[in-house]
């Protein structure tokens, strides 16, 4: 399978407050990699990293296996892009963006973009900041989408959006992956958006990548195994995770859950959500 | 980098208006009491109003944004910096045929000093938008706002109390007839030497940058 994103020994860091690294992430074309983890965790500095918006200290990254430093345009010719928080400046119209986008990539499609538009309900004579906040992810999504791009980076474009707008965004990520040379890099807080479009999901916590598993994998063998305190003892170290303590039971995350099943017949064993993982992972103790 | 450059003009679209209003009631005004002088806000005007585009951008995280764009980081800078002289240059053109219509139509009309008012404020203008363009990109616009400020007063002051201790000025009568003879050559040359020094600057600077 094709890499999409291949990234090598990654480091960057702001002060001595927070440091990306060492990063190691492959990404395969044709898949939805979810990226979570808590704020100020990494998510965006890595996005940023991606995009050459910040310098990396250390490391490389390829993009469509091109070096991102050395062939930077033909790269962001094929990359659409919704960063939290950033658009173009929002005294212009939807008609402006048009204007400026078919001369800033050359595979810009007029026709596509007013398409979304109409699909939107955006009026295309309208301000951006006439926009509602749901409309104007909507049309920072189709931006990202009109220039036809093989990679789609989203930081967090899902936020702030009810659940009927935020079905609907899921689905245009959907038909996008439709081809299998397509792929997006999704960062979001919104774990249970994961659970039903991403084939992986990479966990960074501290500026570290912690897990790094195919959605399969995690919702089919990691499980949250809960047991009194007293029987806690008698789990055997190698199969946690990581634990919380309650004040009567304790949660424990295993891995195989098959296994724990069988081995701790006293206990129940729960499915996982991605949120749970996150609480545990970070919170939780090892 | 030509949609950058669309970027910037779209942006003041609704501004260029006001100064197209700014320019016919002027005139009128103009007409009746014979004085050129005031087309020389033209250029100053855009020249505002091409530093709001640096607070929309700032606003709204547009440099971050667009360092996204297949264009190179370098190219955003060049872009403003073109959107700028475009505007310079059509606000300078302008306040020349203003000036010398208004000259026409009240009967005194002086080529020669029509061009002077628009050289004279097109090189005030440039030595502004040049200094403080890198400024803005270093500081950012609201940090580099206050210096303007403070320079311009400063400058203001100095020359008020070069006026009060009679210092000799009669050095700029010198330059006043080297300008009068020279000017039509020397401004021109003197404008794209230091927009392309300031460019120079900022693009280094904002290389450096991460947003």
């Amino acid at each position: 399978m094709n890499k999409a994103i291949e990234i090598k020994n990654l480091t960057k860091s702001y002060d001595e407050q927070f440091s990306l690294g060492e990063i190691n992430l492959d990404i395969p074309s044709g898949q939805i990699i979810g990226l979570i983890g808590e704020n100020g965790a990494g998510k965006t500095t890595l996005i940023k990293c991606l995009l050459n918006i910040i310098k990396k200290d250390t490391g490389s990254i390829k993009i469509f296996d091109k070096d991102t430093d050395k062939f930077e345009t033909l790269i962001k010719e094929n990359i659409g892009v919704v960063l939290d928080d950033m658009f173009l400046p929002e005294v212009l119209t939807v008609r402006d963006i048009d204007t400026i986008m078919k001369d800033s990539y050359k595979a810009w499609d007029s026709n596509l973009f007013y398409k979304y538009m109409k699909d939107f309900g955006i009026d295309k004579n309208k301000k951006i900041n006439k926009l509602s906040k749901g409309m104007r992810k909507k049309l920072e999504i189709a931006t990202s989408l009109a220039h036809h791009p093989k990679l789609l980076i989203l930081d967090e474009p899902t936020s702030g959006l009810d659940p009927v707008v935020r079905n609907e965004v899921l689905d245009i990520f959907l038909k996008f992956l439709e081809d299998e040379e397509h792929t997006i890099l999704l960062s979001t807080h919104i774990t249970s958006d994961l659970e039903h479009i991403a084939d992986k999901i990479v966990f960074i916590d501290k500026g570290k990548i912690i897990l790094d598993e195919t959605r399969d994998n995690l919702m089919d063998n990691y499980a949250i195994l809960k047991c009194e305190l007293e029987y806690f003892k008698k789990i055997d170290e190698k199969d946690i995770i990581s634990y919380k303590k309650n004040k009567y039971d304790c949660e424990v995350l295993v891995n195989d859950a098959k296994k724990a099943k069988k081995k701790y017949k006293e206990c129940i064993i729960d499915k996982i959500t991605i949120e749970d993982l996150m609480v545990l992972m970070i919170k939780g103790e090892k | 980098m030509l949609g950058l450059i669309k970027k910037d003009l779209l942006m003041i679209k609704g501004t260029i208006k006001f100064i197209g209003i700014f320019a016919i009631v002027y005139s009128m005004v103009a007409v009746m009491e014979g004085d050129l002088n005031g087309v020389a806000f033209i250029p100053a005007l855009v020249c505002i109003m091409m530093m709001t585009t640096f607070s929309y951008d700032e606003f709204n995280k547009t440099d971050a944004y667009v360092t996204t764009f297949p264009c190179g980081k370098k190219n955003v800078v060049k872009a403003k910096y073109i959107a700028t002289i475009i505007l310079f240059i059509a606000s300078t053109l302008l306040s020349i045929i203003l000036s010398s219509a208004i000259g026409i139509i009240n009967g005194d009309f002086d080529f020669q000093y029509a061009l002077e008012i628009a050289l004279g404020t097109a090189i005030g203008v440039s030595i502004f938008q040049c200094l403080f363009y890198p400024a803005i990109y270093k500081f950012g616009i609201e940090k580099s706002r206050i210096g303007i400020f403070v320079i311009v007063f400063a400058i203001v002051g100095v020359g008020a109390l070069i006026a009060k201790s009679g210092i000799n000025i009669n050095f700029l009568k010198n330059i006043e007839i080297f300008l009068d003879n020279y000017g039509i050559i020397i401004i021109p040359i003197i404008t794209i030497i230091l927009w392309s020094i300031s460019y120079w600057i900022s693009a280094r600077i904002y290389m450096k940058k991460e947003f």
